[in-house]
């Protein structure tokens, strides 16, 4: 079976080709790319109808590869890549929404001239995502995560050439970055505890593990997961992350590369049960994500801010899955979230183009120029909402049950009370674009961009049904949801819904907002300012850069200082040295110079010229020298 | 009676003596030579009497005293023409006026 490989392999083929060709081959060759998505889609597809063909259940393996790349610490470094029923329904996901996607971009960015290269990063992208799906080794998981890290910057900055862009794409990778620290954390904990980055490996023998590896890694594991799947407080790089290609967005803001953070927490979540309060903190982190971002999505003007924020809010209701124990539910819920999240920016991307704005005032009435734009939109809608039987009630509604099953009252309360908030605004985002009278500007998508979208809108309706499936597929016994939680989830979604029209969707009728934010200007004011955690981060950086001049001066003033001031102290030396040389040495050297010619002066006097004055001297000296050699004789013979 | 030996040598010595001080201090020219020649004559005497007193066979003394009375005879006679060529050059034979050597 190890045909599978390809499937990751044929989009990194044409990343690969598509670098190296240059600009103008490359904007003729997109089809190649949309082709070998379609491929992998397809094999994807034929992986999922081979596991349910085998009938395997739960983590159960279909297919396993492994490869050396390296040594590391004298034995060899084993990567390998797994099918399991969970890695199959998740591939077959990614590679669809990836298609639809590509085939939509070729319509939205047929105009741009660097639309080769958005291509290939795209496939760069969809490589990276499916080879962490199928990826069985954290060490490989974590490249994975990395290389999507890179594909979201260069996705996010596609038009660097704007301001907006970049800062954006900025945000994005350094807040992921500083998620990523936890992974690192979690893979050091895990190569010390038991030398392999196996996830088999790591899943079996984690009970055996010392309590600070567990929490290293489990914390480490989470807090990498809050920084890809935008978790509050890492959650701000994903609002401002709408500046890139609305394609891209719907690919890896809303389906995918989110998405991955969780993935890879319900792939672990064995280790993370190991740690209570980590249990507990990622429901609160769940709850929190999913109430802080729905409140400021319901202010929001920009469409692609609106969904950008309910992606965060869902992101939330999965992680709280998560901390109730169940992978199902999350990943169900993850699944049919791509479906229509991606659905619902793919028709954002197509009533901007219609209406060039992204604001929703400038919006309206467009439901009948956009008859299949709207339908689908508004299954996605729904199926957002929790309407039955639409797939994202089914969803939802595993994530409830869950909850009440694990008896998380508090958790309970946080999803339901979001998912009113969800239902509200979604229903503001219809009505404000959808609803009110005809506007004659805008036309209908053309179909390559509207072809996706349907296909979406059916797997959004029908995937649902596939909820049974899915958790069989995962070890658990399907049940269908029962008939008070049916009742539950209509009750929810028709409040928000019903509030929604209440306040937008009855033409003349509808609610003065503006009243409103007068009214309850403390509230308005903490939501239109995202609960300030820009201002906080923007603080942060700030002070950053306060610390950074600081040093710089201090390395001016005191470190410079003293080097200067050594110099100084030197030339001083030296000066001192100079002084020295000239008065004392040469002093000497005069002096002695001097001494000799006084010397000399005084010694030449007693050359008179007169012989008389030299014969007496003579004299003198023959006596002296008699005299004392008598008398030493004397004194030797002892007298 | 013969004389001792020491008394010949105590004969030269003050002769040699006193032919010292007038070398020492005499201004002429001419009276230094004859100083000179004085103390060669008290030299020649100890030699006499050294020889005829230990060595008489041999008188080396004598001998040796002749040669040096030869020797002394024309030193004397060069320095008189010294004198007489210094008394042509500068009118003088004072010894303290011929301090050309000064330094």
């Amino acid at each position: 079976m190890n045909w599978l490989v390809l499937i990751p392999m044929l989009p990194l083929a044409v990343f690969v080709v598509f670098l190296v060709l240059p600009r103008a081959v490359r904007n003729r060759l997109l089809l190649v790319s949309v082709v070998a998505m379609l491929a992998s889609t397809v094999l994807s597809v034929a992986a999922l109808w081979q596991i349910l063909q085998v009938g395997a259940t739960g983590a159960g393996e279909v297919w396993r590869l492994s490869f050396a790349i390296g040594v590391l610490d004298g034995q060899a470094l084993q990567l390998s890549l797994a099918l399991t029923p969970l890695s199959a329904v998740m591939v077959a996901v990614v590679s669809t929404v990836a298609s639809c996607v590509q085939v939509y971009s070729l319509a939205y960015m047929r105009d741009e001239s660097r639309r080769g290269w958005y291509f290939a990063v795209l496939s760069l992208f969809t490589a990276a995502m499916l080879g962490l799906v199928l990826g069985s080794n954290l060490l490989l998981i974590f490249a994975a995560w990395e290389m999507m890290g890179l594909c979201s910057y260069l996705l996010i900055g596609f038009w660097w050439e704007n301001e907006e862009p970049r800062q954006a794409s900025i945000k994005a990778f350094l807040t992921t970055r500083i998620g990523d620290l936890g992974f690192m954390l979690a893979l050091f904990a895990c190569y010390s505890e038991i030398g392999t980055f196996d996830l088999p490996t790591v899943l079996e023998t984690a009970p055996t593990w010392s309590s600070t590896g567990i929490v290293l890694a489990a914390v480490g594991l989470l807090w990498a997961a809050m920084g890809k799947s935008a978790q509050v407080p890492l959650h701000a790089w994903l609002p401002d992350a709408m500046a890139g290609p609305t394609p891209a967005s719907a690919l890896i803001h809303a389906a995918t590369m989110v998405a991955a953070g969780i993935l890879v927490l319900g792939r672990t979540l064995p280790l993370l049960e190991l740690v209570p309060f980590v249990m507990i903190a990622m429901r609160a982190i769940g709850v929190i994500t999913a109430l802080v971002a729905a409140l400021i999505a319901m202010v929001q003007y920009d469409i692609k801010r609106v969904l950008a924020y309910s992606t965060i809010s869902q992101l939330g209701l999965m992680m709280v899955a998560l901390g109730a124990g169940s992978v199902a539910d999350s990943l169900f819920h993850l699944s049919t979230h791509a479906f229509f999240k991606s659905l619902l920016f793919l028709g954002s991307g197509v009533v901007i183009h219609a209406v060039h704005s992204q604001d929703m005032r400038d919006m309206g009435g467009l439901g009948r120029s956009m008859p299949i734009s709207s339908v689908a939109f508004l299954i996605g809608t729904l199926a957002l909402a929790g309407v039955p039987p639409l797939s994202g009630f089914f969803s939802k509604d595993g994530i409830i049950a869950a909850l009440i099953r694990e008896q998380h009252w508090l958790a309970l309360a946080g999803v339901l009370l979001a998912s009113v908030l969800t239902a509200f605004y979604m229903a503001r985002l219809w009505f404000r674009v959808f609803a009110g009278p005809a506007n004659e500007r805008a036309h209908e998508g053309e179909p390559l961009m509207v072809g996706p979208m349907v296909l979406l809108a059916t797997l959004s309706a029908i995937a649902g049904a596939a909820a049974v499936m899915f958790a069989e597929l995962l070890g658990h016994n399907g049940h269908w949801p029962t008939l008070q939680l049916v009742a539950l989830s209509v009750g929810i979604a028709g409040l928000g819904i019903a509030a929604g029209w209440f306040f937008f969707g009855r033409g003349e009728r509808n609610v003065n907002t503006d009243k409103l934010k007068v009214q309850f200007a403390p509230g308005y004011t903490l939501l239109i300012n995202k609960f300030y955690f820009d201002h906080l981060y923007a603080g942060v950086v700030r002070g950053f850069f306060v610390t950074a001049d600081a040093l710089a001066r201090f390395d001016r003033v005191v470190i410079d200082g003293v080097v200067n001031g050594i110099a100084t102290l030197y030339h001083g030396l030296c000066q001192l040295s100079w002084v020295f040389d000239a008065r004392v040495v040469d002093g000497a050297v005069n002096g002695v110079a001097q001494l000799a010619s006084v010397v000399g002066l005084r010694a030449r006097q007693i050359q008179t010229g007169q012989t008389q004055l030299y014969q007496r001297l003579i004299t003198a000296a023959i006596v002296v020298a008699l005299a004392a050699y008598v008398g030493f004789d004397l004194i030797g013979k002892g007298i | 009676m013969t004389v001792p030996l020491n008394a010949y040598l105590i004969l030269a010595a003050v002769l040699f003596t006193i032919g010292l001080y007038g070398a020492l201090s005499r201004k002429g020219a001419v009276l230094v030579l004859m100083s000179l020649e004085l103390m060669s004559m008290a030299v020649t005497i100890n030699l006499v009497a050294f020889s005829s007193f230990v060595t008489p066979i041999d008188m080396t003394g004598q001998f040796f005293t002749i040669f040096a009375m030869v020797v002394s005879a024309a030193e004397v006679a060069i320095g008189l023409a010294l004198v007489v060529a210094i008394f042509r050059t500068t009118a003088t034979i004072e010894l303290d006026d011929l301090d050309e050597l000064k330094g």
